[in-house]
């Protein structure tokens, strides 16, 4: 866990200094702002101090806990607005990884099962097909069917379960695919090893072969897609909280960048440097609990 | 038999959707919602969309217009605006003239007198203390408020801002010399540096509005958060979910005629097609419209009734850096500005909704003149005279011309048409630079570039924030290094001359000058475009109104069946 600490470094290092390259910083607005207003803008952020002293300072605050302040909100600290905002694109990465999983690992090993079958071709299909398509995309085809058609669903929010179905869907598709093809390609693997046969031949039930012994196997490749695509779900997706109007941190970074709003950027990249980071190294406790043949010392 | 289940049940997961949405007819066909049970009275409850999270909701420290949608329901301020946009006194007794006294003979003393039956929402009276408070905390180094330059012309008010190096006794001294006072509960005096007539036009502003001491010291940062922000107008801030929504009341209290709505809904949605879909799920009251879509929703029958248009207080242009070869060339300038056709423009890229402007102050201000600038009215044979004036006869032997935009989908289609037009009209060929946004910003405050789209829009209306702030000598907004001393020393005079007819007409002369010398080429006057439920009665729009249309005079609206 302690190489945590120097991997966050130069994240933020990198990002601390690329932040203040690039051409325009936050007070750059179409109607320009007077120099004496600029002025103790700077001061009042202590954007004037020398790079080294502004990031040492963003070091001292982030090791005891203050990520900053916003520029883009004025009176709220950084990480007020990311533990405020963490609940709800957590809670929506969580359940569109779920539905990803429960849709894409039994179409995956229906297929595989079933090659070459109408299953096996159906389930191609759709992951091609879900894999394809912008979440954007199906996005927008929700609302329209879902809202403004049918008026079924709230169009967006968050808080009640009618909300959380839309975006959470729109949002699995593409990971569902993934999942279902990995799945598939890793379970024809699997099915056409030795130890398979041999399972078979000595007699054992095939849903005993399948849980106890392909399944198992089958499911490291998945578990190597599925950890990073989970930090990726649960850090949030700019596109469809910004159509479901999720009040979640995905919309945040972004934002950010476009304003120059050097404390949000610093923030929610150390928590997005964090939050893959640590998924990673769940990922690789799993993978020793899933292999025997991997031990850590 | 277990993978049987899962196949089916993915597959039905898979299949239902999508069998659903071709099923479905295509189309706008927005079914009626459906009804609620009609009660006897209709909820008074409006709601409608914010295009995004408001920054802060602090008057001192606001400037976006989703701000001063919220803050202009819970404050008031000495003066306001009528819809026709001449100056009304709201907490002011009346508005301070000469003749009332209220104004001193040579311009510079202004002497309010507030009306004694002023409230706040908890039932304490608004005083002039409040708002010598209010302004001298806008002129504050430490709090870096953005419009506090425009209050500058208090006499003490720009070194007071200066002085954030100082110490805190330096400090405190400057502060007490800010010509702010409260002579008594209900009198307040101010005095200016120099004359300037449009004062009371910027005292109407929201960073003037009163605001208590005792509780911003009390919750500091916090005072912006329900229950503790507190104000003097027609309705309170309930609650706010952030990023979500936020809601107002009416406020019971209200020393005014109460608002006839009893809550103002405000969601955050940031998406326009979210937004749009919202209103038509029933939702929202009230939306805007997608950019490019304005024809299609112009031709549907059931949303194109329910159309609500106005003029914006904005002009937007093209600006050269006279300073750069070949655009110091006036001539070549005005060529350009006569081959460009606007109303083209306005239909095409603007899908018809704005009006072509042949003259930079736009229509509802005084100062607009409908007359200037037809010289530059769309004319190719003109244009290509003007062009062989300017010494190319041959529109081959120009130097490479540049363009440079913030790269969105809306200014590429204006990038677009200015090549296209040209090149079909003058032959003449245009590269185009598209730059990051924040990028181009910088680029253009740095005068870098060489011709670049720009607009400009009202912070009051008057031609005082409109000419001398773009078209002054080195002034602060002027990045087309336009530089006149004819002009310099009208707009000296101008913006001190007492005599509100005189006034005027220096600055029509001063904008004569300005369209004369071409240092931009006007395009198009905006308009506003959105959707309203037939519901919503009562709507006065104004070209001073804040994100949501109708928001300075929302305690007008009321809701029907």
């Amino acid at each position: 866990m302690l190489w945590l600490i120097p991997v966050l470094f130069v994240v933020a290092f990198i990002t601390f200094s690329l932040m203040h390259l690039v051409p325009g910083g936050p007070w750059d607005q179409e109607k320009q702002l007077a120099p004496q207003v600029v002025e103790n803008l700077n001061r009042k952020y202590n954007l004037d101090k020398p790079f080294i002293v502004q990031f040492g300072n963003f070091l001292w605050n982030a090791v005891r806990g203050d990520l900053g302040v916003s520029y883009s909100y004025q009176d709220k600290g950084v990480t007020q607005i990311l533990l405020s905002g963490l609940p709800k694109t957590a809670g929506l990465g969580v359940t569109a990884f779920l539905i990803a999983i429960i849709i894409g690992i039994p179409l995956g090993i229906a297929a595989a099962l079933k090659q070459n079958s109408t299953v096996d071709y159906i389930s191609v299909f759709f992951s091609t097909l879900f894999a394809n398509i912008p979440g954007f995309v199906i996005g927008i085809l929700f609302i329209i069917l879902f809202s403004v058609t049918l008026h079924v669903l709230p169009t967006g929010g968050w808080g009640s379960i009618k909300q959380v179905i839309m975006p959470a869907v729109a949002l699995a598709a593409l990971p569902a695919a993934y999942i279902a093809r990995v799945t598939r390609a890793s379970m024809l693997e699997v099915k056409h090893q030795d130890y398979i046969r041999t399972a078979q031949a000595k007699g054992l039930a095939s849903r005993v072969i399948i849980i106890r012994h392909m399944l198992r196997n089958a499911l490291i490749p998945v578990m190597t897609i599925a950890g990073p695509e989970l930090a990726a779900l649960v850090t949030g997706s700019f596109i469809i909280e910004s159509l479901f109007s999720i009040p979640g941190i995905g919309r945040l970074f972004v934002q950010g960048v476009f304003a120059r709003d050097y404390g949000l950027i610093m923030g929610t990249i150390l928590f997005y440097a964090f939050a893959v980071a640590l998924v990673n190294l769940i990922v690789d406790i799993l993978y020793a609990v899933v292999d025997p043949r991997i031990r850590y010392e | 038999m277990k993978q049987r289940l899962f196949c089916i049940l993915g597959l039905l997961l898979i299949v239902m959707p999508l069998g659903l949405m071709v099923a479905c007819t295509k189309g706008e066909s927005t079914t009626p919602a459906p009804q609620v049970q009609s009660t006897p009275s209709v909820p008074q409850v409006l709601r409608a969309n914010l295009d995004g999270e408001p920054a802060t909701i602090d008057p001192n420290r606001a400037s976006w217009s989703r701000e001063r949608t919220v803050i202009m329901q819970v404050f008031q301020g000495l003066l306001g605006f009528n819809q026709d946009l001449t100056l009304k006194p709201v907490v002011a007794r009346e508005i301070p003239s000469v003749s009332n006294g209220g104004i001193s003979a040579d311009g510079k003393t202004y002497t309010f007198k507030l009306r004694p039956e002023v409230t706040w929402s908890d039932g304490k009276k608004v005083t002039a203390n409040d708002f010598e408070y209010s302004i001298k905390r806008l002129l504050s180094p430490d709090l870096a408020a953005q419009y506090a330059s425009f209050y500058f012309d208090i006499a003490g008010g720009k070194d007071y801002f200066g002085s954030a190096k100082k110490d805190d006794a330096a400090r405190t001294q400057l502060r007490s010399t800010v010509a702010v006072k409260a002579v008594d509960a209900s009198t307040l005096q101010i005095t200016l540096a120099q004359p300037r007539p449009t004062f009371l036009q910027i005292m109407a502003l929201w960073p003037a509005y009163p605001l208590r001491e005792d509780i911003i010291s009390k919750f500091g940062d916090k005072w912006t958060e329900p229950p503790n922000y507190i104000g003097n107008g027609p309705f309170m801030l309930t609650e706010w979910v952030h990023q979500d929504h936020l809601v107002l009341k009416a406020n019971p209290n209200y020393w005014g005629t109460k608002p006839r709505l009893s809550e103002f809904q405000l969601k955050m949605i940031t998406d326009a097609n979210a937004e749009l879909a919202a209103y038509k799920n029933n939702e929202l009251d009230m939306s805007r419209v997608p950019p490019g879509t304005e024809k299609a929703v112009m031709a549907d029958p059931v949303i194109s009734k329910e159309i609500l248009r106005f003029p914006e207080l904005t002009t937007f242009a093209f600006q050269f850096n006279v300073t750069r070869p070949p655009f110091d060339n006036v001539k070549l300038r005005q060529a350009l500005a006569t081959a460009i056709d606007r109303v083209a423009f306005v239909d095409k890229v603007r899908n018809g909704v704005g009006k072509p402007a042949l003259s930079w102050v736009p229509p509802g201000m005084p100062g607009y003149d409908p007359n200037l600038g037809k010289e530059y009215e769309f004319n190719v044979a003109k244009a290509k005279q003007l062009l062989t004036e300017a010494g190319y006869p041959d529109s081959s032997k120009l130097p490479e011309l540049k363009f440079q935009y913030s790269d969105t989908a809306g200014n590429r289609l204006i990038a677009q048409f200015l090549q296209g037009q040209l090149k079909d009209n003058l032959g003449v060929n245009l590269t185009l630079e598209p730059m990051e946004s924040k990028a181009f910003t910088q680029f253009v405050n740095q005068e870098k570039h060489t011709w670049a789209w720009f607009g400009w829009g009202a912070d009051y209306p008057d031609p005082d924030n409109w000419l001398p702030e773009l078209f002054g000598t080195k002034a602060g907004n002027n990045h087309t290094v336009y530089s006149n001393p004819k002009f310099d020393a009208l707009a000296k005079q101008a913006k001190s001359e007492l005599d509100n007819a005189k006034r005027l007409q220096m600055w029509a002369e001063a904008q004569k000058m300005v369209m004369a010398d071409t240092p931009i080429a006007t395009m198009f006057y905006r308009e506003r475009f959105i959707l309203v439920k037939p519901t919503v009665k009562g709507i006065k729009t104004t070209g001073m109104d804040g994100q949501v249309t109708g928001d300075l005079f929302l305690t007008e609206i009321n809701l029907t069946k």
